[in-house]
Order: structure tokens, then sequence, then C-alpha cells
């Protein structure tokens, strides 16, 4: 049992170790690409770029180095999640979808070309009888068209490949739902522990300040926003990361108030704790299981918010998301049923294992459904 | 017995504000010790007792300074405590430690015990992870516990457990003075006892002096040398245990004792305290107690008695005792 309360330096929320060398590496990387974008003319990464390394450093600090310190945890609470088949069944799918969305761009064409040559046709194993029109001859002449494994979920009306776009519309669902609920989710936690923790005219100015941000009916500015502003994916995640937090403050807040009158941080206090001590080492670690429940559920909202808007025409037209596959699909419906109805069955999917593993996440959380 | 004060109390207050309306207005106070005075000697035990919410957790953590006093004083060792500030109170709280009352809630169930208990070492300056495990290990095991099991996490110990880990918590900084806050009221009977001989043997091996807090007289007796009783946020008689137990004076404490058959040698017939407990936010006037005592004179409802002295280190804040 050689070095087994070294984890404690994690537990400390003193950067050291491990922890010190992850911030220095990803400040570097920061600093590079900047120089790099200010330096050099062509811009090496899009705002997306930046909140992908801020986020990747918080989510490696906070996430993956403290599962990995406490190994023995996890595996208690991965053993009480399992027994969900549901939430099992949800994880394989989110899995499966970033393998997709990883991997998959490199077995896929290019989701934007378009041939029309190849236009309409139907996924493997399916067949269709079209009538196309001959201005020549001036007659409809019905044609049969066999989806092949060339195009194995068929093609739209401008001969683009279904799979690709899917592929590409599941890189962009993960990209936002992530990114938007990474920050939505790192602000309300902030907000909330510090309101609770601190208490009195700074927890009423916040709290304050969160009913009014409840008030706003988020859609609609996203949608004005994007009217102003123009559609930008970056953009859109901002706005939807900026105006999402309210919910996770108030559950964070009340869950740190709840946690405040515990003994154990009262025992903390008594060994001489700083406060910031109590906030990173206990009160954090301690709402973690939360936060992790409310990122898993409210990752479906913004992956949805995200489509609507393609839907309705206010998406990124530069990226090919299901949003607007859906709304490309939904207009050909009678001659191509399956454009629109393999986003859907992602959006869908997607959004039932969300829900699913965030349910039996918190199911395993909970102590009261402890043995 | 060494005849030092460790640690003296003058006139302790802990209000809590109660504020309401849509201006969160000052609507009163709750008065949870309300001007209380004692001391301990080095290596003694005084056990504090009394009911539900008269205030005996806010009292052990108000010395300790983990709630601020509202007034009155705190001296450890002959320093005044009272107005230090966190930073300048961080090397004494090595000397001064508490074990909590509820297991399920004074160990952070996302470490390991070994963490919970080596942190107190970090904290404290210990930076070497091999001496801090070292150290864990030992308490762990002084306590009865394997040093493996600082491996585990809290939720895979039973109560009895827990409460060696917190022992062993509060013991690894050698302090002097150790607050405990009812830590085994929430055992079972069968472990209370061995938890309390543990608490016994260290007191011994470690030289410790104790403030012992319980709302069970049997548990009082068996650990105190001196007991303090306390009703409504003040304490109503101080003095020695066999004082307390065969030359009991306060009308209060005779009710407590004579609901535990056969705690005292004398017959007694069982006392029956007729209603609850007043609220602490308007405490009755005169005696606090008059409201329940079945030996009120008129003067209680009127003149509030002091803790005096009856003779043989004997406190009682009584009006039948007026000299
Ligand atoms: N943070 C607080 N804010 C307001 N009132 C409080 C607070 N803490 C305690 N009180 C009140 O102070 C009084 C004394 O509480 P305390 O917990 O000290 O009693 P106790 O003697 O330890 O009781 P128990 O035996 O139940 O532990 C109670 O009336 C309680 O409601
Ligand atoms: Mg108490």
């Amino acid at each position: 049992m050689t070095n087994w309360l070294a984890s404690i330096n994690y537990i400390t929320g003193k950067v050291g170790g491990i922890r010190k060398l992850i911030l220095i590496l990803m400040a570097a990387l920061l600093g590079v690409t900047i120089l790099l974008d200010v330096l050099v003319v062509e811009k090496i990464f899009d705002p997306l770029g930046y909140l992908y390394i801020a986020l990747g450093t918080l989510a490696v600090l906070y996430g993956i180095y403290p599962l990995y310190t406490s190994r023995r945890l996890v595996g208690y609470y991965w053993e009480r999640a399992s027994q969900n088949r549901l939430a099992v069944a949800g994880l394989a799918f989110i899995l499966f979808l970033i393998l997709l969305a990883l991997i998959g761009p490199f077995f896929t064409t290019d989701p934007t070309a378009t041939n029309f040559e190849e236009k309409n046709i139907p996924p493997l194993g399916f067949t269709i009888e079209e009538s196309v029109y001959h201005p020549e001859t001036q007659q409809s002449i019905s044609k049969t068209i066999t989806g092949s494994g060339k195009h194995p979920l068929g093609t739209d009306n401008k001969g683009r490949d279904l799979l690709a776009m899917i592929v590409s519309g599941a890189r962009i669902s993960l990209q936002v739902g992530l990114l938007a609920t990474g920050i939505a989710v790192a602000l309300g936690t902030l907000i909330g522990v510090t309101s609770a923790y601190l208490g009195g005219k700074i927890d009423n100015i916040l709290m304050r300040f969160t009913d009014i941000m409840m008030t706003f009916p988020f859609f609609l500015l996203l949608v004005f926003i994007v009217f102003i502003f123009g559609p930008n994916l970056a953009f859109i995640v901002l706005v939807i990361g900026l105006t999402g937090w309210t919910g996770t403050a108030r559950l964070v807040r009340s869950e740190t108030l709840s946690l405040r009158t515990r003994e154990f941080i009262m025992a903390a206090k008594a060994l001489g704790a700083s406060d910031s001590r109590i906030i990173l080492a206990h009160l954090v670690p301690n709402v973690i299981s939360l936060i992790i429940v409310i990122a898993t559920l409210s990752i479906p909202g913004v992956i949805l918010a995200e489509a609507g808007l393609s839907f309705i025409g206010l998406g990124d037209p530069s990226v090919t998301s299901w949003g607007m596959v859906l709304r490309a699909g939904q207009q050909n419906l009678d001659t191509a049923w399956w454009v629109a109805v393999a986003p859907g069955v992602m959006l869908f999917l997607t959004v039932l294992a969300f829900n699913f593993m965030g349910d039996g996440l918190r199911d395993a959380f909970d102590p009261r459904s402890a043995v | 017995m060494l005849d030092h004060k460790l640690l003296e109390v003058h006139n302790l207050k802990k209000y809590y504000p109660v504020t309401g309306g849509l201006f969160s207005q000052h609507l009163g106070d709750v008065r949870a010790v309300d001007d209380v005075s004692f001391d301990i000697k080095e290596g003694e035990a005084l056990g504090l007792v009394g009911e539900s919410g008269c205030g005996k957790s806010t009292l052990g953590r108000t010395i300790l300074r983990l709630e601020e006093p509202t007034e009155g004083q705190i001296i450890y060792r002959k320093t005044d405590i009272t107005r230090l500030n966190q930073r300048e109170l961080r090397g004494l709280r090595q000397e001064m430690q508490m074990i909590f009352q509820d297991p399920q809630s004074f160990l952070d169930p996302r470490m390991t015990v070994g963490q919970s208990i080596g942190e107190a070492l970090l904290i404290h300056g210990v930076r070497d992870d091999k001496e801090r495990e070292q150290r864990v290990i030992e308490i762990l095991e002084r306590v009865g516990l394997e040093g493996q099991q600082g491996l585990r996490y809290p939720h895979e110990f039973s109560s009895g457990q827990r409460q060696r880990i917190g022992i062993g918590r509060a013991l690894i900084l050698n302090p002097k003075l150790i607050i405990a806050d009812e830590p085994v009221s929430a055992l079972d009977v069968s472990i209370q006892a061995q938890i309390l001989n543990l608490m016994l043997d260290l007191r011994e091996e470690f030289g410790l002096t104790y403030l012992f807090i319980a709302h069970d007289l049997s548990v009082i007796k068996y650990v105190s040398q001196r007991v303090a009783v306390m009703y409504l946020g003040k304490i109503v008689e101080l003095a020695s245990r066999d004082e307390i137990f065969q030359n009991t004076r306060h009308p209060y404490t005779e009710a407590l004792l004579s609901a535990i058959p056969g705690i005292t040698q004398k017959k007694k017939t069982r006392i029956i305290l007729p209603g609850s407990v007043p609220s602490p936010i308007n405490p009755p006037a005169g005696c606090r107690f008059h409201t329940r005592c079945h030996r009120v004179l008129p003067l209680c409802h009127q003149e509030e008695p002091n803790l005096r002295d009856i003779g043989n280190e004997h406190l009682v804040a009584c009006h039948l005792y007026r000299g």
C-alpha cells in the first residue's frame, strides 16, 4: 500500500504534481494557439477550440483525475449504476455516439458534397419507385432505385450521403451538448456554492440575479440573438451556456446549504481547515455527484435546442447538424422519407440515452437507496 | 490531581438572531447559551448534561470557536481566545479537538477514512506522504482498527467503527482538550461501553482533558469527575460527581436523576417534569425552570437565581439554597 494517501494532495485543492503538469500543458497549448492565431493570418482554431481547451482542462482537473484517484469509490458507484440496465444501455449508446463523432469522419465522405446523379437513393435494403420527368419527351418515366452499400443510409435530394451527414450531426450535437452544458454547469456550480457558503447579502444578490435570469425565455432570446448577429455555432454554444446555468445554480446552492450543516464540515473547521479548503476539498467533491447528474440530464435539452434552431433555419449553415438534415428531410418527406427519419431517430435515441444514464446515476448516487 | 486550569469560560453567551418578515427584521434571539461560566482543570473530565435543545452542542462549539461567541470570554491556558481570528486559532486547533455525535455525518463520504484522518496532519504541515501514512496507521491501530482499513470509505464501516475513526481523527494531532459531543448517543448500548472504555483508556494514555457532553446521566456518571447540569442555556448545578449523585440540590437535577432507577443509592420516587422545555427565544422570567419545578417558591417567578457555591465546591442556581 505504497503512497495510499497521496491523493490527499488532490483533496487539498492545492495544485501539485500531475495537476500542476496538466495546468501548465493546457496553458502552454492555449498560449501557442493564441500566438499562432494572432501571428499567422489563417485561423487555426475557431472560438470553439478555445472552449474545448478550457473545458477539457476543467474536466481533467475536477473530473477525470479525481475519478482516477478514487477508483474504489468510482467502482462502488459503477456497481450500483450498472444494476440499472437502461442506464447501461444509455451509456453504451453515448459511447457509440462519441466513437461515431470521433472516428466516423475518417470513414465517410464529405457530408456537404452534392451529386445530382445519385440523389434520393434509399438506404441499403430498400427499393423505391421514382417517376423521372424527361423534358425532351415531356413524359414521366417510372424508375426503380435500390439502396446500395455505397450509401448505407441513402442520399438526400441533392445526392449528399446521409451517413456522412449523420456522423457530422453527431459531432455537432455532442459538441454543442457538451460545451454548452460544460459552461452552464461550471458557472452554475460556482455561483451556487459561493452563494450558499458565503450566505447573507451575497447570497441574496446572486439568487435574485438567478431569478431574473430564469424568467428569460431563453429559446426566444437565442432566436433573437441569432437573428441579429447571424448564425454561428460558437455563438449559439456561448448563448446556451451563459443562459442555462440558473437551474444548476439553484440545485447546487440548496445541496450546499444542506451539506454545510453536516458535521464533517464542522469537523474540518475544528481541524483548522481554511474556507477555500472546505469549499474545494469537501463541498465541491460532495456536490460533484449532483453536478454529474444535472449535466447528464441537461445535455439532451441543449442538443434539442440546437436541433430546433437548425430546424427552423437559424442554425449555423457552415456545419451539417441533425436539425438541419431533419429540416431538409421534412421538406421532401414524400420522395425520400429516410432523410427525415435518420436524424429523427438519432435525436430520439440520444435524448433517451442521456436521460436513462442521468436517472441511473442519480439513483446510484442517492444515499437513501444504499443498502 | 493537578490544579491547573486548562480552560476557563466566563459569562459566555451565544445568541442566534431570529429574523423574518419582508425586510429580514431582527425579531429576537435564540439564547442557546446564556451566561455560562465554568472551568476545567488539566486532566479532568467534566460532564455536561441536559435535555435536548438546552444548548450543550452550541456551548461546545462556541468554546472551540466553531461558532462566534456573542459575549463573554474563553480562556485557554491563560490565553484569551475569544477574539482570535481563524488564522491565529489554527495553531491552537491542534490542542483542542472535538468528537462528534452523528456517525452518519461526521466523516466526509467522499474521502477514505485515511484521508479524513490524514487531513488533520496535512493542515498542520505534515507534508510528507510517508510520515502521514505512518501516523494514520498508528492511530487507526490505537483506536482498535487495522491500518489497512484507512483505504476504505465511511460507508464501509459500522457506526461503532466510525466513532472509533472520529476519535482517531481527533487524537492524531495530540490534543490536550477534547470536547466530546454525545459521542455514544447514536450507538447501540452494547457498543457504547466499548467506546466509553476506549475514551477512558486514551485519557490515561494521552493525558487528555475532557468536556464530555451527554444527555444520558449513566454515561456521565461513568466517565466524569465533575458534572455540570444545563437547562435552557444556563448551568443550574455544578459539582463533583459524588456531590451531584449523592447530594443532589437542584430540583431539575433531582428530576433527571429520578428518571433513572438505581443510579443513586437513595430510594426516590420518580419526579415527572410537567410540560415541555420552554422556547429559548422567550425564556420564562425569573428562574427559567420555575414553569416545571416541583418545589417552586413565589420568588422564583420574579428573580433569576445566580450560581452560588453552597460549600464543598458545590455550585447551584436555586432560591431554595439562599444563604
Ligand atoms: N445555527 C443555529 N441557528 C439558530 N438556532 C440554533 C442554531 N443552532 C442551534 N440552535 C438552537 O439553539 C438551541 C440549542 O441547540 P443545541 O444544538 O446546542 O442543543 P443541544 O443541547 O446540543 O441539543 P441535542 O441534545 O439535541 O444535541 C436549540 O434551541 C436550537 O434550535
Ligand atoms: Mg447537541
